[in-house]
């Protein structure tokens, strides 16, 4: 209870974005934009929509300040209002249709988006379902939440306000372009002379900004992981008084991201207001040079109003560029790390077309042939395990801690691969099977149950098809839970909190036990809780587990006396080794490893009631 | 709010410097305009006066300066259009000075804002007491001091701008176009207010769909959370397609959330374009027929355009800018719940000048303690504890799993307090003592060895910082503590020995190699209270014995307190506490125990045969 917590630290190193040092500096990767392009092709007809309307949108914009030019050239000029008052009715249709067009264009990216980037999510996640044991053992919970959740997020903004927008940026800028050329092409030579300049500026500055940034983020980096750091040591800090020191180095690390910002932001600021002065310069070039054409009759007034629109229009892209820019860099580092996940082998057997099934001869038989098995190279945690259980028989296996008897569960359900030798599961090697088929085959069930959101229904239904309200109930009863579930105010139907939090530890075992039970393995493993529970729920629970086991062979490592007596076998797994095997009494007769393990574990257990049966003396 | 001021005030020269520059650059923005009517009138004028106009001179009328001879703009005679244009220039390159300046020095007094809160908050999180860290998650604290910091810095530099910005446009634009033609200026600007409409009618939508989309983010992120830490109930009943299913469905409904948010947004973004555009129309409409009419003169008509364009960004700021000041003023007080906890433990109020005692040995009392966890009052987990160490003595504290051992031990430097009773240290109440002191005096050595990610010199001189850099001292007084915890040759095999560096950045010790390398950063603070809350756990019995054998020799009159499974390390105190369900239910030295035969004989036995398990 009073360990300090350590939930949630992973999701902040995501959010520290620790990993944010390994970003690549790419904003386009056509691999990535392939892979991408997958996902979008199923809304493709919505895409081309999208690609027809961006055009409409630009053209629609540009033509508001040659209708302008028009007004005022050919109206206000000779004064012909009426002529005024129709281009001004064409102005306001432009104006609509302009916004028409950018509803559209934003409803339709963000319709692509949500779409494609939904199917992108259900991928990741049914993939993620299917990833190895040994994948989730070494990534933290965090990191695989933001894969699926903050990553994609990433995409949706590139797509929302990069990709799309830029596109139409590109438009825009070559429209201006043409138009300027068309309405006076010296004048647009003479206007467009400050472009040039300003490009090298843009660029002598992002080029520093690119590295800013690349600064910043690492040093945010830093600061991320040493808050976290410090955050989960804050006792060994306060224990060594060492408050002072971890408040300066901190502040190192504080002011050294405060630093680069200071430069980043002279940077911006600069590139801001020098793209703000090549608009008004621009604007200046206008009025000087076109004046003269005025005066020389070659262009009236209103081409003088319609190149300055179209100057002020033509730097607001520019000046945001950088930052859209951006985050099409951080989509494809998002993009990279989504589909590196996608990439990430999936278990073995998963993908088996051609699934084996059973031996009907050998159905419910369990065979574990000179097993080696390591977690690491050659640190061997089972040694040639070698184990025949019989259709029907119920196993008990007994060891002390790390002998190795949750791992030969593992190898049973082909959560990892045994190093040497052979599992066989009725009649046939765990590697034939379809891992699927396997698993409905054996059932491992822990007792200190994992329960799910939801509610009691769900969870001992698991959510599958053609289950009944009556089966669920006979379920429940079976599993001593019938009393308990009749007393819920919304009896199947009440919710259930993450982890089975609004439960006692005896209903989450019965429940775990009533799952098991609505499941129906062939074989059955069992590992049996070690938390306490009152003399009546221990009761409830011996009861429950007899209805288990019955008729089916069942493989269970015991932590309760009554399981090992009534074992038709049991098994004595020491360092890794089968030790001993034989019936309790046999066992007990031989007075070695299984008769210390008895004294140990169980003979405490019967003195003291069902507290603390493991023993936690042994270190 | 009133913290944000505070920091603000230490920056209030260059904030206000900043300020200034806007002012200046709003200012110069907003005369462009009027220069740029000023040259197009006297070029209209000189058109009218060569009579070259290819319209032919009875429009040329329409469209000459009505001002005649007085200069355009005050202190500008005998200007031409070139002069015009140089000015236009000129106040370019000062404004993109005057910008560069005002939009860096709010943002790196933002920064600095930034920078001056984060440091207050994490010396703050140094002086909380252990028991805040276990009612908060690490993840919450960090989304604190990341997104919340963040917003609140967006919320000092960007928004803070543009909220001083947008009216100094308004107040300048607004006043010159009305100098111009009133009535003009009030029908252009009639289609703004349907920014505020269109606002105020999405704004409840555009919450609820945010909202919607936050809480569909949230119940998939759990969900997944679910999913990877329950994988092995998944893959045990094969759920992948159950589980999947349900992914999918919120999935779906994220989906649609999403499309539904899109669709007000999408009205709201073309909105703000559309109304300056609706403006130009009116402009070119209405003040098109007032120039043919001979009422305005062209260059009125380009000021206005050119006042329009220059409204329309900071009306479009105005929309997100909101936004932006509601998630800083929600990032700030979700900052200023964590600056209103208490440091509950505390140095002792003081005088000036005062000094608090100092220990000088290691005789701990404990007397009548009784002591329950904060977030569980009712439950105390040590109960009516006294006992008497004299200075110099070994003491072990035996017991099962949640008797109270360390919990015990937690109260000796005042991770926690006692919730009743006196715990006693050098014949003071330890509550007396300056923290840092007391602190100094107990070297712990905790059951979960926590190393920081750093080189391993600067892990074992964590205690006293100075000998990490300290040259031959420091080398010597660090190597011998490695020694003393017989982790001296572990290190000396990696490759940049006391320089490598552990954790994150570095390499993975092994459980026995960190316990070790913390006793050694224990052992260098030469305290006169030595604990070992079983921080030997993961070393073998007979590396455990080494360090035993090595700490009786030095310990130079420490007290040494000691909680341990194995009975081997306990049998040689001078006193052993036997403790269940948090009281001491007996205490003797190991043979008197024995002879008792109560749970202390009975762990013995366990233990015992434990040993022969092992040894078989």
């Amino acid at each position: 209870m009073s360990e300090p917590r350590k939930d949630g630290g992973a999701d902040a190193a995501e959010v520290a974005g620790i990993h944010a040092e390994a970003e690549l500096e790419r904003a386009y990767d056509a691999d990535l934009l392939l892979r991408l392009w997958h996902y979008v092709r199923p809304y493709r007809v919505i895409f081309w929509a999208l690609l027809a309307v961006l055009p409409v949108a630009s053209a629609l914009m540009l033509l508001q300040p040659y209708l302008l030019k028009i007004g005022i050239d050919r109206y206000v000029e000779t004064g012909d209002v009426a002529g005024l008052s129709s281009v001004a009715v064409v102005f306001f249709l432009a104006v609509l249709g302009e916004f028409a067009a950018l509803y559209l264009q934003y409803y339709l990216t963000m319709s692509v988006a949500q779409r494609s980037l939904a199917d992108l999510r259900r991928d990741l996640f049914a993939h993620m379902e299917r990833l190895p044991q040994a994948f989730f053992d070494k990534n933290p919970v965090g990191r695989l939440v933001t894969r699926v959740t903050t990553d994609v997020d990433v995409l949706n903004e590139a797509f929302a306000t990069g990709a799309m927008t830029i596109f139409m940026d590109l438009l825009t800028l070559s429209g201006i372009v043409a138009l300027l050329l068309w309405l006076d092409w010296r004048m647009a030579l003479a206007t467009l002379t400050v472009v040039p300049i300003l490009l090298l500026a843009i660029n002598f500055f992002r080029k520093r900004a690119r590295v800013t940034y690349r600064t910043i983020r690492e040093r945010i980096a830093r600061i991320n992981s040493f808050l976290q750091e410090s955050i989960s040591g804050m006792s060994i800090i306060q224990l060594f008084a060492h408050e002072r020191e971890s408040y300066a180095e901190f502040g190192t690390h504080n002011g050294s991201h405060r630093d680069a910002n200071h430069l980043a932001n002279i940077y911006e600021a600069s590139l801001f207001s020098i793209v703000e002065a090549a608009s008004s310069i621009s604007m200046a070039i206008v009025v000087w040079y076109g004046s003269g054409q005025i005066l020389a009759g070659v262009i009236a007034f209103g081409s003088l109003v319609a190149f300055i629109e179209y100057m002020q229009k033509f730097f607001i892209p520019i000046r945001d560029f950088s930052a859209k820019y951006a985050v099409l860099q951080s989509a494809m580092t998002a993009a990279e790390r989504i589909f590196q996940l996608l990439d990430t082998e999936a278990e073995p057997g998963t993908q088996s077309t051609a699934p084996v099934s059973a031996d009907e001869a050998e159905r419910g038989a369990v065979v574990f042939e000179d097993v080696w098995f390591a977690y690491k190279r050659e640190e061997w945690v089972l040694r040639d395990v070698s184990l025949s259980v019989r259709p029907g028989e119920t196993v008990a296996i007994v060891g002390a801690t790390g002998s190795g008897k949750t791992t030969l569960t593992k190898l049973l359900g082909r959560s990892f691969e045994v190093g040497r030798g052979a599992v066989r599961v009725s009649g046939r090697d765990v590697r034939e099977w379809n891992v699927r088929e396997l698993r409905r085959e054996v059932g491992i069930v822990l007792q200190d149950a994992f329960l799910f959101a939801g509610s009691v229904a769900s969870n001992v239904g698991l959510g599958r098809d053609g289950v009944t309200e009556e089966d669920l109930w006979r379920t429940i009863r079976a599993a001593n839970l019938g009393g308990f579930v009749e007393s819920l105010p919304r009896g199947m139907q009440e919710p259930i909190r993450e982890r089975g939090n609004n439960l006692s530890a005896g209903q989450r075992q019965l429940l775990a036990m009533a799952r098991a039970l609505a499941y129906d393995p062939r074989i059955l493993v069992l590992d049996e809780a070690t938390s306490s529970v009152d003399t009546e729920t221990e009761q409830k629970i011996q009861e429950a587990l007899e209805r288990l086991l019955k008729g089916r062979t069942a493989i269970v490592i015991a932590h309760r006396l009554s399981t090992v007596e009534r074992a038709d076998r049991i098994v004595v797994l020491h360092k890794g080794e089968v030790r001993e095997v034989g019936t309790h009494a046999e066992l007990i007769e031989r007075g070695e490893i299984y008769a210390r393990l008895y004294e140990l574990q169980y003979s405490g257990a019967r003195s003291r009631g069902a507290e603390n049966p493991a023993g936690d003396v042994s270190a | 709010m009133g913290r944000l001021i505070g920091y603000l005030r230490h920056y209030r020269a260059r904030f206000i410097a900043g300020c200034l520059c806007l002012v200046v650059t709003a200012s110069l923005a907003m005369s462009v305009p009027l220069v740029l009517k000023c040259g197009v009138d006297h070029l209209a004028d000189e058109l009218a006066r060569s009579g070259a106009s290819v319209q032919g001179a009875p429009a040329t009328s329409r469209v000459a300066g009505l001002a005649g001879n007085e200069p355009c703009l005050p202190g500008v005679t005998g200007a031409d259009v070139s002069t015009y244009a140089l000015l236009i220039v000129a106040i370019a390159l000062v404004q993109a000075f005057a910008r560069a300046c005002s939009r860096f020095l709010i943002f790196n007094v933002a920064r600095d804002v930034e920078y001056d809160l984060r440091n207050d908050l994490f010396a703050h999180l140094e002086s909380l007491p252990l028991d805040f860290y276990h009612r908060q998650t690490t993840g919450d604290l960090m989304s604190r001091l990341v997104n919340d910091i963040g917003a609140v810095r967006l919320m000092l530099g960007p928004a803070v701008l543009n909220l001083l910005n947008t009216p100094i446009y308004y107040a300048y634009g607004v006043s010159i176009m009305a100098a111009i033609d009133p009535a003009l200026t009030l029908a252009a600007l009639a289609p703004y207010p349907l920014v505020i409409l269109v606002m105020r009618h999405n704004g409840r939508r555009l919450m609820e769909g945010t909202l919607r989309v936050q809480e569909g983010l949230a119940e998939m992120s759990s969900t997944i959370q679910e999913n990877v830490s329950g994988i092995h109930v998944v893959k045990s009943y094969a759920l992948e397609d159950v589980e999947a299913e349900r992914f999918e469905k919120q999935n779906r409904r994220l989906r649609e959330a999403s499309l539904k948010l899109a669709k007000v947004r999408a009205i709201i973004g073309p909105t703000m374009r559309v109304v300056s555009a609706l403006g130009i129309l009116v402009v070119l409409w209405m003040g098109g027929t007032r120039v043919a009419e001979g009422r305005l003169t062209m260059g009125d008509l380009v000021a206005f355009i050119g006042y329009l364009n220059a409204l329309a960004w900071p009306t479009m700021a105005l929309g997100w800018m909101f936004a932006m000041v509601q998630r800083g003023r929600a990032g700030m007080q979700r900052l200023q719940a964590v600056f209103a906890e208490e440091p509950s433990i505390a140095d002792p109020p003081r005088a000036s000048g005062e000094r608090g005692p100092k220990i000088d040995n290691g005789e701990i009392e404990l007397r009548g303690v009784s002591f329950a966890y904060p977030d569980a009052p009712d439950a105390p987990v040590l109960r009516d504890i006294d006992v008497n160490i004299p200075a110099g003595a070994t003491v072990a504290l035996v017991g099962r799993a949640g008797s109270g051992k360390t919990s015990l031990l937690r109260l000796l430097p005042r991770l926690f307090d006692a919730t009743s009773g006196e715990v006693r240290i050098a014949g003071r109440d330890v509550r007396e003592y300056d923290l840092l002191e007391l602190r100094r005096a107990i070297s712990m050595v905790p059951q979960e060895p926590f190393l920081f990610s750093t080189s391993i010199r600067a892990n074992i001189a964590f205690g006293i910082p100075a000998l990490g850099t300290d040259g031959k001292e420091g080398e010597r007084r660090i190597h011998e503590a490695a020694e003393w915890a017989a982790v001296a040759q572990d290190l000396e095999s990696f490759p940049r020995h006391y320089e490598t560096m552990v954790g994150e950045r570095g390499i993975t010790l092994s459980g026995g190699q960190k316990q070790r390398v913390t006793l050694a950063r224990a052992l260098l603070v030469d305290s006169p209270i030595l604990v070992l809350d079983d921080s030997l756990s993961s070393v073998d019995t007979h590396t455990e014995e080494r360090i035993l054998e090595a700490l009786e020799q030095r310990r130079r009159g420490r007290t040494c307190l000691i909680v341990a499974h194995r009975l081997s390390t306990v049998q040689d105190a001078d006193l052993i506490l036997v403790l269940d369900k948090g009281r001491i239910i007996a205490r003797g030295d190991h043979a008197t125990l024995v002879a008792e035969g109560g749970l202390y004989a009975d762990l013995f036995r366990r233990q015992r045969l434990t040993e022969e398990l092992e040894a078989i």
